[in-house]
């Protein structure tokens, strides 16, 4: 079978997946450089399935729906992508199916979006819709700050950043959880431990092994389930004594969690496409 | 072997090197991607932009 590999820029996840589809027999892969790429209506790459791992949101969403077009499919699809790609939408998907997530306000203005904030009480999360690695997280404190960075915000050129997500800030002690969901099975769950509120390992937080439970497991098969499914993983808060779910990820990083996990997550991610291109 | 475009070292490149693997310069510490593999050549690698992530 051809199994097509959308990327961009080869990190060392993508190197990992490349070496884990060559121990599958009978799979030729198919390297598909979004930077090299031009799409037509009409024409069909030579693959049976696409695994997406393009670095760029607004590349895999619209790459991946032109891509269906043509009838391939893809791991992630461009739905999956398309929701989990913006913190709105995933948080509705995460509401329409039951999912618990920290409270949230979507606002448009910067008069709205002060009264979302004095609404849920300080200290909140301003969040950009779109975007990763905690870059551009704002934990705001007080009525001072919030008008300050609902103001710099305003003003940054992007419309994008006029659509303030806010998000209740809750109290992690130190860490979350990265749970690892590949089909309808959790493979693995790391911690993220930062002194730091923001716990992303891209910001110097600290991976290790969270053993799975069935509450994790079951609460990370359902936020998968609400996005569509596929190859994702979920970021869980211990909160107020119970899980809640704070994003869910669907071009999935994890150079962190194999040896911490004892996991082989490229592999469980190759063998998984491979099974979608043979159904 | 590929020459770093900022220091000029040479940097080892391994057998299964792909195009558009970023590696680092082991001299100077700076993230490059690897251009082309036949012959090998080194660019510095772009800068991060809004919508990057997973």
């Amino acid at each position: 079978m051809r199994v097509g590999f959308l990327h961009s820029l080869i990190r060392k996840e993508e190197k990992l997946l490349i070496d884990a589809f060559e121990t599958i027999n009978d799979v030729e892969l198919v390297l598909l450089d979004d930077r090299q790429l031009v799409f037509d209506l009409h024409s069909r790459i030579d693959v049976d399935v696409v695994l997406e791992r393009c670095i760029n949101h607004s590349r895999a969403v619209h790459g991946l729906r032109f891509l269906e077009s043509v009838g391939i499919r893809c791991v992630n699809n461009s739905e999956v992508a398309r929701i989990c790609g913006d913190k709105l939408l995933t948080a509705v998907a995460l509401k329409e199916h039951g999912i618990p997530q920290p409270d949230v306000r979507i606002a448009f203005t910067e008069k709205s979006a002060l009264r979302a904030i004095e609404e849920i009480g300080y200290p909140v999360v301003l969040k950009p819709a779109v975007g990763s690695w905690g870059r551009l997280l704002s934990k705001v404190n007080d009525r001072d700050a919030a008008e300050s960075i609902l103001e710099h915000k305003a003003i940054l050129g992007s419309y994008h950043h006029s659509i303030f997500f806010i998000q209740k800030y809750m109290e992690k002690r130190g860490r979350d959880i990265r749970s690892f969901v590949v089909g309808d099975e959790c493979i693995a769950a790391i911690y993220r431990t930062s002194e730091h509120w923001i716990t992303n390992t891209a910001r110097g937080a600290v991976a290790s092994n969270c053993p799975l439970d069935t509450e994790i497991c079951e609460l990370s098969l359902g936020a998968a389930q609400a996005v569509g499914g596929g190859v994702l993983a979920v970021d869980l808060l211990e909160a107020e004594g119970r899980l809640l779910v704070n994003e869910v990820n669907y071009t999935m990083e994890f150079r962190n969690s194999i040896d911490t996990t004892g996991v082989n997550i490229p592999q469980k991610v190759a063998d998984y496409v491979a099974a979608v291109a043979s159904q | 072997m590929a020459e770093c475009p900022v220091c000029g070292t040479e940097v080892p490149l391994g057998a299964g090197t792909v195009r558009g693997e970023l590696i680092e310069c082991g001299d100077c510490g700076s993230e490059l991607e690897v251009l082309t593999t036949d012959p090998m050549t080194l660019g510095e690698a772009p800068e991060a932009e809004e919508d990057w992530g997973e």
